[in-house]
């Protein structure tokens, strides 16, 4: 049975939901194991759809949890063939032992994750709580900044995880309700050079490949886990950052749309900065924008790549920089935000005399205004003029009460 | 449809080729294995394969040996059902598009776990997969206890079992909850085919595994396993055991077809049915039933297995 | 494999069985596959065995309980016939010995060092059935 292609206008509006939802359709993904959840449902609905309208013609696995839906996707991963799922929040810390799992394995997998803040207090509302949790777990991390982004990296991420020199799962992330339900303008492929793109599935190691079993999924101890572990480091420090460059690149000459592992805004004689991630770039790099008419020459750095880490990227593009803000969206639980930590690394052995400070902010989905940004700016330039930090390194800002401030 | 496999006799039995190796890691005696050739063997089909983590799986694929003939994958403790679900799912895909290496093939599906990795923890992946009816078959192979880890009490733990988090002491005879349901409760999915196995009536078994293997849909299998290291017997005597397990009625066998349709398919002979304490006395994890203060539940062991035996034969007759 | 480096290993730490092509193995007998040296059929248990099993083949009327009850894969029955014990696999738990049922039992257990030929050569008569 054939499935029906979808004749899309060259702009469509759709929230970053339904711009994954499409994404995963026009990569036409075999096997789809996922459990729904607030603010990701769109995901696997948006899906579901298709596969009841005949625009799909994989399987739909509705499972009774999301560990459960990442065990099915690790099962038809194995199987040999293309995978994905979505989650978010609660349903990432439930799946969290299988991330691992797939990683480990080396089971190319996609998973959209729509940030969203983890309980208690529940909240259903975007943060990166979840995306740093899973941080350590071998997946490689996008982060989509809108809807354009949570379209276009969905294709990226099925290319370099399904390479054979990777093999390595991805997560592509965008921000609950601010990216996921919000409607932008989203520049399309039509399916047959969305398909080109991705390409036909190529399997590998495959269980249904009946002249060759397999065994997935060993034990090892300490005689040999260290070795397997060390080898999928060496891999995501060596191969896949050149790999996610090359599918940039290529991605850019079929659409246009140039993507890097960190993505600088004016950057080019910045002398303050700000790092961060998801929808809060684009509201920092309009506020840059308005510093510059002020004279303060400010850029913003976004992390497109959260794994592997653009450690040298980092270094490269704040080197020259007085004073930068790490701005991370979750609750550090005793310790400094973990863009700040991973910034301190990557500037602490170079001659960089770069000022560090770090801002906790928008946990549980609270806004962060151009007057947040306006005021952190003005305070990156006072440390820039005064060449220290004048603030403690580690700030919240945007919470109600008395100042929080610490370190 | 793939052909079954012509099993008239014993001798026929034994010319298969298995598919599962020796010098695996499971304790001398195991019945495990005894259950996993029994089911491999039952078939000439391909095999996809996977198990939670539990004796089998940790015995049978500790790097860099594998004791696996066919393709199979252990992710986590409670998710070998949705493991294989997977891979059937992505099974359907690959033929619906048209991309299998080898069309021709007819593979079967089929996830092992423990009754920790059963009953317990994965309790909720099982029944997700028989609800939704992926044409795969779950095997438990039921040893009552996670042995793996060394003898820890499991819902499948019967009363009056010594185990190590329920251990029988000055003031207490052990496990105090009656084993779970397991059958009744997976046959409650109305799922094809349910059906409860012991190693030692291989024919009986292995009709009922090729019976699982026809049936398109969900298979549920309960194998009783006795464990010699936490049943404590001599590992020499694992199918005496298995006798007097089935022999006594403790472990009916029985197949439930589409939920409601129950058939006993081992029916002892009246003289030939083990008293219950023959089967409690044989096992060292029973060995404290046997002072004067908990000699009654030697009574009520055999009243609740005669009661269970009543009950079978009552849903037998009347086929609901 | 003892002291591989961590980029000499399949990624994932997956293992295969045989090399090349595996065949129709449910039709393929264990001396007729090509097994890689990752199948635990390369490996040995026999240093497990305490006791092992010697088989008296005079004795066996080829009923093959030995070969579905045996838990490591160790009774090796071609055409329907027993005809020995893989002692590279065999644990030495005794279970092929329990369900014998030829009289005098076909297959006996003796401490690992005890000599083949001389345990057949004095093996036990037929027992009288008391009644």
């Amino acid at each position: 049975m054939a499935f029906d292609k979808m004749e899309l206008r060259d702009i469509e509006v759709w929230d970053g939901n339904f711009a994954a939802a499409q994404a995963l359709r026009q990569c036409q993904v075999d096997v789809v194991s996922a459990y729904p959840i607030t603010p990701s449902t769109p995901i696997v609905e948006g899906y579901a759809k298709f596969k009841s309208d005949n625009y799909v013609e994989g399987e739909y696995v509705m499972v009774e949890s999301e560990h459960a839906a990442m065990s099915g996707c690790i099962g038809a991963a194995a199987a040999g063939g293309r995978v994905a799922t979505a989650t978010s929040s609660q349903g990432l810390a439930l799946m969290a032992e299988t991330l691992y799992q797939a990683s480990g394995m080396r089971l190319p997998i996609v998973l959209n994750i729509v940030n969203r803040a983890l309980a208690a207090p529940l909240n259903v509302n975007g943060d990166h709580s979840d995306m740093y949790m899973v941080r350590d777990s071998g997946w490689i991390q996008f982060d989509a900044f809108c809807p354009q982004e949570a379209y276009d990296l969905n294709f990226i991420a099925f290319k370099v995880s399904e390479d054979h020199a990777v093999r390595t799962p991805a997560i592509v992330n965008q921000d609950g309700f601010m990216t996921s339900h919000t409607a932008q303008g989203v520049h399309t492929m039509d399916d047959d050079t969305a398909f080109s793109f991705v390409g036909e599935f190529k399997p590998m190691n495959d269980m249904l490949d009946f002249e060759h079993p397999v065994t997935h999924g060993v034990q090892t101890e300490e005689d040999w886990h260290f070795e397997h572990k060390a080898r999928q480091h060496n891999d995501m420090m060596t191969i896949v950052p050149g790999k996610i460059d090359a599918a940039f690149e290529e991605f850019a000459k079929l659409t246009g749309r140039k993507y890097n592992q960190i993505e600088q805004y004016d950057m080019d004689d910045a002398d303050v900065a700000v790092v961060c991630m998801g929808t809060s770039v684009e509201t920092a790099r309009e506020v840059a924008r308005e510093m510059r008419e002020k004279g303060i020459k400010a850029g913003v750095i976004g992390i497109r790549v959260f794994r592997p880490f653009p450690f040298m990227a980092i270094a490269e593009a704040l080197k020259d920089v007085k004073a930068v803000a790490a701005l991370d969206r979750s609750a550090p639980g005793g310790t400094p935000g973990a863009l700040f930590n991973e910034i301190a690394g990557s500037l602490f052995n170079s001659d960089s005399k770069m000022l560090l400070s770090g801002y906790i902010y928008g946990l549980g989905g609270r806004d962060l205004t151009k007057k947040h940004l306006v005021d952190l700016y003005t305070e990156l330039q006072a440390n820039a003029d005064a060449g220290k930090v004048l603030t403690q390194q580690q700030q919240f800002i945007g919470v109600r009460g008395p100042k929080l401030a610490y370190l | 449809m793939s052909e079954m496999k012509k099993i008239k006799n014993l001798k026929e039995f034994s010319t298969s080729a298995d598919r599962f190796e020796g010098a695996n890691l499971l304790c001398p005696g195991c019945a495990h294995s005894i259950i996993v050739r029994e089911v491999l063997n039952a078939t000439n089909d391909d095999l996809v394969l996977a198990a939670s983590t539990g004796c089998l799986e940790v015995c049978t694929a500790v790097y860099p040996y594998t004791s696996w003939d066919a393709s199979w994958i252990h992710i986590g403790f409670e998710n070998g059902s949705t493991a294989v679900a997977g891979a059937e799912a992505m099974y359907k895909a690959l033929k619906t598009k048209g991309r299998l290496k080898q069309p021709d093939r007819n593979p079967k599906f089929v996830a092992f776990g423990g009754d920790g990795a059963s009953y317990d923890i994965g309790f909720q992946w099982i029944s997700g997969c028989m609800e939704r009816n992926h044409d795969m078959m779950y095997v438990v192979l039921d040893n009552e206890v996670y042995a793996n880890t060394g003898g820890q009490r499991s819902s499948s733990t019967p009363i009056g079992s010594s185990a190590t988090t329920t251990p029988a002491g000055s003031i207490s005879y052990g496990e105090t909850r009656n084993k779970k349901d397991m059958m009744g409760i997976m046959a409650a999915h109305n799922i094809p085919y349910a059906a409860q196995v012991a190693p030692n009536k291989w024919k009986d078994m292995v009709k009922k595994i090729q019976k699982g293997f026809a049936t398109e849909g969900a298979v549920f299998i309960n194998a009783v396993s006795p464990c010699t290291t936490e049943w404590k017997f001599d590992p020499k005597d694992t199918m005496h055991l298995t006798d007097l397990a089935t022999d006594s009625l403790v472990f009916p066998l029985y197949e439930v077809i589409d939920g409601h349709e129950l058939n006993i398919t081992y029916r002892p002979k009246e003289k030939d049915i083990v008293p219950v304490e023959e089967y409690l006395a044989a096992q060292g994890r029973f060995r404290h039933l046997f002072k004067d203060q908990y000699k009654y539940l030697i009574k009520e062991w055999q009243e609740r297995v005669d009661a269970n035996w009543a009950y079978l034969n009552r849903r037998e007759e009347a086929r609901v | 494999m003892a002291n591989t480096g961590w980029d000499e290993f399949e990624i994932g730490a997956m293992l295969r069985t045989f090399e090349g092509e595996a065949g129709n193995i449910a039709g393929t007998l264990q001396e007729d596959r090509k097994y890689t040296e990752n199948s635990s059929f390369s490996a040995s248990v026999a240093d497990w065995r305490i006791e092992k099993p010697i088989f008296a083949k005079d004795y066996c009327i080829d009923c093959q309980f030995c070969w579905i009850y045996c838990p490591d894969i160790s009774i090796i029955s071609r055409d329907k016939k027993m005809i020995g014990i893989d002692m590279d696999h065999c644990k030495g738990c005794g279970i092929c010995v329990e369900v014998c049922p030829t009289n005098p039992k076909s297959l006996l257990m003796f401490p690992e060092l005890a000599d083949e030929e001389t345990e057949i050569a004095q093996w036990p008569a037929k027992e009288k059935k008391e009644k």
